[in-house]
C-alpha cells in the first residue's frame, strides 16, 4: 500500500494564533480519519470566524493539546522560524521480532504536513512616518495591520481546510479497512520539526524508509 | 444477487437520508433536535456519524422517493424582508399575495446515485464494504464542508439565542428543481464531491452555492423599528389593569374571536405586541411556498399509503391510514425531540414531553396539577441554538393561504396541490393540538405570562422569526385565514377537561373573579387558563353590558343584576376590578411558587374575598 502525502499550504501565524490554527487543522484532519463511530462536535475559533469539527474524543483532544503545547514551547524558544507538524497515520503490520529489531513495524499510509511560519510582529509601530507632515497614530496602524494579517490568515486557513477536504475526497483507496472501534480508528502520531533542526529532513527520510521494505531500515 | 442488491439499496437509502440530515441540520435551525441522547440510536450509527434524531420527515423518505435513480435536490432558501419595509404592520399578510418577502436560493444540494450502465460487475462483497467505507469518508467531508460555506454563518446567526434576525432560512426538498437563471448562476459557485463507486452506480453529492452573501446584509437585528410598548405587562410589578390601546386589535385581525372578546381595559394581557401572535403574523408573512413544495413531495406517497408499510430494512412503518394519524405520528417524532427542560428560570415538567401521541400528551399535561412549563421560552431559545429544535413550531399558528396558493402555482412539485389539500386536514389536527398546547402554556397569571413572553424576546429571537422559520418546517401548518387558527386561549379549542372546567366556572360567574381563579387553581392549571380567558372575554366594561354576560351568567342572575338598577353598577365595577387584581396576584404567586405550595394560600384568599 502506498503512502499518500499531503503538504498543506504554508501559513504565517503569530504566536498567539498558533494554538487555534493547529487545533483547527489537526482536528479537521483527524475528523476525516476517525472513521469509527463519532459524535461530531462543532468548535468555533475565537480569533477567526471559522467553525471546525472535532470527532468528540476527549482522549485524543488531550493528546493533540499536549502536542500543541509542546510545539508552542518550541516556537517560543525559537521564534521566527518555519515549522512543520507532521500528522501520520499508520498501520501496525506485524509484531513479531526480527533479527534486527523487536520494534513493532509501522506502515505509514498517510502523512499530512502542516507548514507554519511563526512570526513575531512588533506590537507597536516604530512611530516614524514616511511623511513627517502626516500625523499617524502608531497604535491604530499596528492594529490595522494586525487585522489585515488576521483576515488574510483566516482566508488562508479556510483554504487549508478546503485543501484537506479535497484531499480526503480524492484519495480514498489507500485508507485501510476500518477496525471495529469507536472514534479514532487508526493509530497516528504527531511529530514536530523546524527548519533549524538537523533532524528536520531526517524525520522525513526515516519515515520514507519505514514505509518501504523492512530490510531498508538498517 | 437479490441480497446484494438489497444491501446496495439499503446503503443508498441510508446515504441519502444521512446526507439530507447533515444538510438540514447545518442550515435550518428548526430541524435540529434539542436534546441528543447520549446513547446513539441504531439508525443513527449509519456511516459512523451520530447526528442525533432525524427530522421526522426523513423517516418516510422512501415513501416519496421510490425511484432511487432520481436525485434529491435540497434548496436552502434565504428569506428576507424587502429593504423598504416601514413597520411591522405592513408585514401583515395581505390577500394580494406574496411580495412581502424575498426568497433567494443560496445553496442547492444534489444528492443522488448516478446509475452507470457501464459498471462492470465486481465482487459484490468487496464492493459493498468499500462503498460503505468511502461513503463514510464522503459524508465526513460533507459535514465539514457545510461549516465552511458562506451559508453557515447565516445559519449560526439564526441559531443564536441572543439575536433577532431580519432573515430566515427555509428549505425545500424535491426530486426536481427549477434551473437557475443566468444571472443567478453567475453569482454561484459549484463544488462536486468525488463520487463513491457503488455496485449499481456512484454516490454523488454536489452543491451550487452563493459564495458571497454580504450584499444580503444578514445582520442579527430587530426587524421592526423599536417602539414603546404602552401595554407591556412584562414585570410582575406592572399594573395588570393597565389599559391596552385599541391599536392592538389591528395586530390581531387574524384572530377575530380573541379581538372580539377583549374590549375591556383589563382584558388583553395576552394581546401584547410581543406575544407569539405577533410572531404569528411575522411568520404568516413568511413564505410557506417553498416548504410546502417540499413537504408535499416528502409526504406525497404517505397519502397514498393505506396500509402498514415496511421499508427495505424490514422496519414496520406506522400505519398511514389517515392523514391525521400520520400527522400525529409525525408530530410524535418532533415532540419526542422536544427537550425535557427549558433553560428558562421556571421549571418545565417533562410530563408532556415524553413519547406518545402529542395530543394525548398535551391532554395529560393539561390536566396534570403541576407547574405549567414554559415551552415557548425554552423552545425559542432552544431552536435558536445550534442544537435546538423547535417542536413547538408544529403547534404554531398556521400560515396565510396566499402561500398555499403560491405553492399551488409552483411547478416544483407535481403533487403539491394534492398534498396541500390533504395537508389541510393534517394541519387542522396540528393546529388544534397547537392551540391546546399553547392554551396550557398561558394558564398562569397574566403578568408572569407576559413576563415569559418578554423573556422570550429578550433571550431569543422574536417569535415572529420563529414562525417564519417554522413555515419552512417539516411540520404542517394551516393557513391563518382559514380560521383554523384562532387564539390559542380560545376555550373551544382546548380539550374537554379544560372546557368542562370553564363550564363550571361559568356557573359561578356571579361570584368573585378570584373564586374563579381559585377554582381553576384547584382544578388544573389549564382550567385556570380557560377561566382567565373566559373572564377576560366576559369582563364587564365600564358600563353593564348584559349581552357580554349572557354566556357567563345564568339568566336569573342576569335579571337580578339588571333589576338592581344602575346603582349596582358603580360598586360592582370597583369590586370586580379589585377581585380581578387579586386573581392576577394569586395567579402570579401561583406561577412563582409552582402552584403546589400556593394552593392553600389561594384557598384562604378565596374565603376572604367571598365574605
Amino acid at each position: 500500500m502506498n503512502c499518500e502525502v499531503c503538504q498543506l499550504k504554508e501559513l504565517e501565524v503569530e504566536h498567539i494564533e498558533v494554538r487555534e490554527v493547529l487545533r483547527c487543522i489537526l482536528h479537521t484532519i483527524l475528523f476525516h480519519r476517525a472513521l469509527g463511530l463519532v459524535r461530531p462536535k462543532d468548535v468555533d475559533l475565537e480569533l477567526f470566524d471559522i467553525t471546525y469539527v472535532q470527532c468528540g474524543d476527549v482522549e485524543h483532544e488531550k493528546k493533540i493539546n499536549e502536542k500543541i503545547d509542546h510545539f508552542i514551547d518550541r516556537v517560543e524558544k525559537h521564534p521566527n522560524k518555519k515549522n512543520q507538524i507532521c500528522l501520520s497515520f499508520y498501520e501496525v503490520k506485524n509484531k513479531q521480532a526480527t533479527w534486527f529489531t523487536n520494534k513493532v513495524e509501522r506502515h505509514y499510509w498517510e502523512q499530512w504536513y502542516i507548514n507554519l511560519n511563526t512570526v513575531q510582529h512588533p506590537k507597536t509601530h516604530s512611530g516614524k512616518s514616511h511623511h513627517p507632515k502626516v500625523v499617524v497614530d502608531p497604535g491604530e496602524t499596528a492594529s490595522e495591520e494586525r487585522n489585515a494579517r488576521r483576515t488574510a490568515l483566516e482566508s488562508s486557513l479556510r483554504e487549508v481546510l478546503f485543501q484537506i477536504i479535497k484531499f480526503v475526497n480524492e484519495k480514498k483507496d489507500h485508507v485501510p479497512p476500518i477496525p471495529n472501534l469507536d472514534g479514532v480508528s487508526f493509530p497516528y502520531e504527531i511529530t514536530i520539526s523546524s527548519s533549524s533542526d538537523s533532524a528536520f529532513g531526517m524525520d522525513m527520510l526515516k519515515r520514507m524508509l519505514q514505509t518501504g521494505h523492512p530490510t531498508m531500515l538498517s | 444477487m437479490d441480497l446484494q442488491y438489497g444491501r446496495f439499496e439499503q446503503i443508498l437509502t441510508q446515504f441519502l437520508l444521512k446526507s439530507i440530515h447533515i444538510i438540514l441540520d447545518s442550515r435550518v435551525p428548526s430541524t435540529r433536535p434539542y436534546s441528543r441522547c447520549r446513547e446513539v440510536k441504531k439508525s443513527d450509527k449509519w456511516f459512523n456519524l451520530a447526528l442525533g434524531d432525524r427530522p421526522s420527515a426523513l423517516e418516510n423518505l422512501n415513501f416519496w422517493h421510490r425511484n432511487l435513480t432520481e436525485p434529491i435536490i435540497i434548496d436552502i432558501i434565504l428569506v428576507q424582508e424587502p429593504p423598504n419595509c416601514s413597520c411591522g404592520y405592513s408585514l401583515l399578510p395581505t390577500t394580494s399575495g406574496l411580495g412581502t418577502f424575498t426568497e433567494t436560493v443560496i445553496e442547492r444540494w444534489v444528492v443522488q446515485c448516478e446509475y452507470l450502465r457501464t459498471m462492470t460487475p465486481q465482487s459484490s462483497d468487496v464492493s459493498y464494504k468499500k462503498t460503505y467505507k468511502k461513503s463514510i469518508i464522503l459524508l465526513r467531508s460533507l459535514f465539514s464542508m457545510m461549516r465552511l460555506l458562506p451559508a453557515y454563518k447565516a445559519f449560526r446567526k439564526l441559531s443564536s439565542t441572543n439575536q433577532t434576525c431580519d432573515f430566515d432560512i427555509n428549505y425545500k426538498v424535491s426530486t426536481f428543481s427549477v434551473p437557475f437563471s443566468r444571472t443567478e448562476e453567475e453569482l454561484m459557485k459549484h463544488y462536486s464531491f468525488i463520487p463513491v463507486d457503488a455496485q449499481q452506480g456512484r454516490f454523488a453529492i454536489s452543491v451550487t452555492y452563493r459564495d458571497n452573501l454580504s450584499h444580503f446584509n444578514l445582520e442579527a437585528s430587530t426587524s421592526f423599528p423599536p417602539e414603546i410598548i404602552t401595554d407591556y405587562v412584562g414585570s410582575p410589578l406592572t399594573d395588570p389593569l393597565r389599559t391596552f390601546p385599541s391599536s392592538l386589535e389591528r395586530r390581531f385581525h387574524a384572530t377575530p374571536l380573541l379581538s372580539r372578546g377583549m374590549h375591556s381595559p383589563s382584558s388583553v394581557p395576552f394581546q401584547r405586541p410581543h406575544s407569539w401572535t405577533s410572531g404569528l403574523h411575522r411568520g404568516v408573512s413568511s413564505p410557506q411556498s417553498q416548504p410546502l413544495a417540499g413537504s408535499p413531495a416528502l409526504y406525497r406517497a404517505s397519502y397514498e399509503v393505506s396500509s402498514v408499510i415496511s421499508d427495505t430494512y424490514g422496519r414496520k412503518v406506522q400505519d398511514c391510514k389517515s392523514p391525521a394519524h400520520y400527522e400525529a405520528a409525525s408530530s410524535n417524532d418532533s415532540y419526542q425531540l422536544s427537550p425535557p427542560f427549558s433553560p428558562s428560570p421556571s421549571p418545565s415538567p417533562p410530563a408532556y414531553l415524553t413519547s406518545g401521541n402529542p395530543v394525548q400528551t398535551r391532554l395529560r399535561s393539561e390536566s396534570a396539577p403541576v407547574s405549567i412549563p414554559h415551552p415557548i421560552v425554552g423552545r425559542s431559545s432552544r431552536y435558536i441554538s445550534p442544537n435546538s429544535s423547535d417542536p413547538n413550531r408544529n403547534s404554531l399558528p398556521p400560515l396565510s393561504p396566499r402561500f398555499t396558493k403560491h405553492d399551488s402555482s409552483s411547478q416544483e412539485s407535481p403533487s403539491g396541490t394534492r398534498s396541500l389539500r390533504k395537508s389541510d386536514s393534517l394541519r387542522s389536527a396540528e393546529s388544534s393540538c397547537g392551540m391546546t398546547y399553547l392554551g396550557q402554556k398561558v394558564s398562569r397569571d397574566a403578568k408572569d405570562d407576559s413576563g415569559r413572553f418578554s423573556g422570550l424576546l429578550s433571550s431569543s429571537d422574536s417569535p415572529r422569526v420563529g414562525f417564519s422559520r417554522s413555515s419552512s418546517r417539516l411540520s404542517f401548518q394551516d393557513d391563518l385565514d382559514e380560521c383554523d387558527f384562532s387564539c390559542p386561549f380560545i376555550v373551544d379549542d382546548v380539550d374537554t377537561s379544560e372546557s368542562q372546567a370553564n363550564q363550571n366556572l361559568d356557573l359561578r360567574k356571579g361570584s368573585e373573579a378570584s373564586s374563579q381563579a381559585n377554582s381553576s387553581v384547584r382544578k388544573s392549571q389549564d382550567a385556570a387558563v380557560g377561566a382567565l380567558v373566559h373572564m377576560l372575554r366576559t369582563a364587564p366594561p365600564l358600563r353593564l353590558d348584559c349581552s357580554s354576560y349572557a354566556s357567563g351568567f345564568e339568566k336569573s342572575e342576569l335579571e337580578s343584576i339588571a333589576g338592581a338598577g344602575s346603582g349596582f353598577v358603580l360598586p360592582r365595577k370597583t369590586s370586580d376590578a379589585l377581585e380581578e387584581l387579586k386573581a392576577y396576584s394569586e395567579m402570579k404567586e401561583l406561577l412563582l411558587c409552582k402552584s403546589g405550595s400556593i394552593t392553600s394560600r389561594a384557598g384562604s384568599k378565596d374565603e376572604t374575598s367571598s365574605s
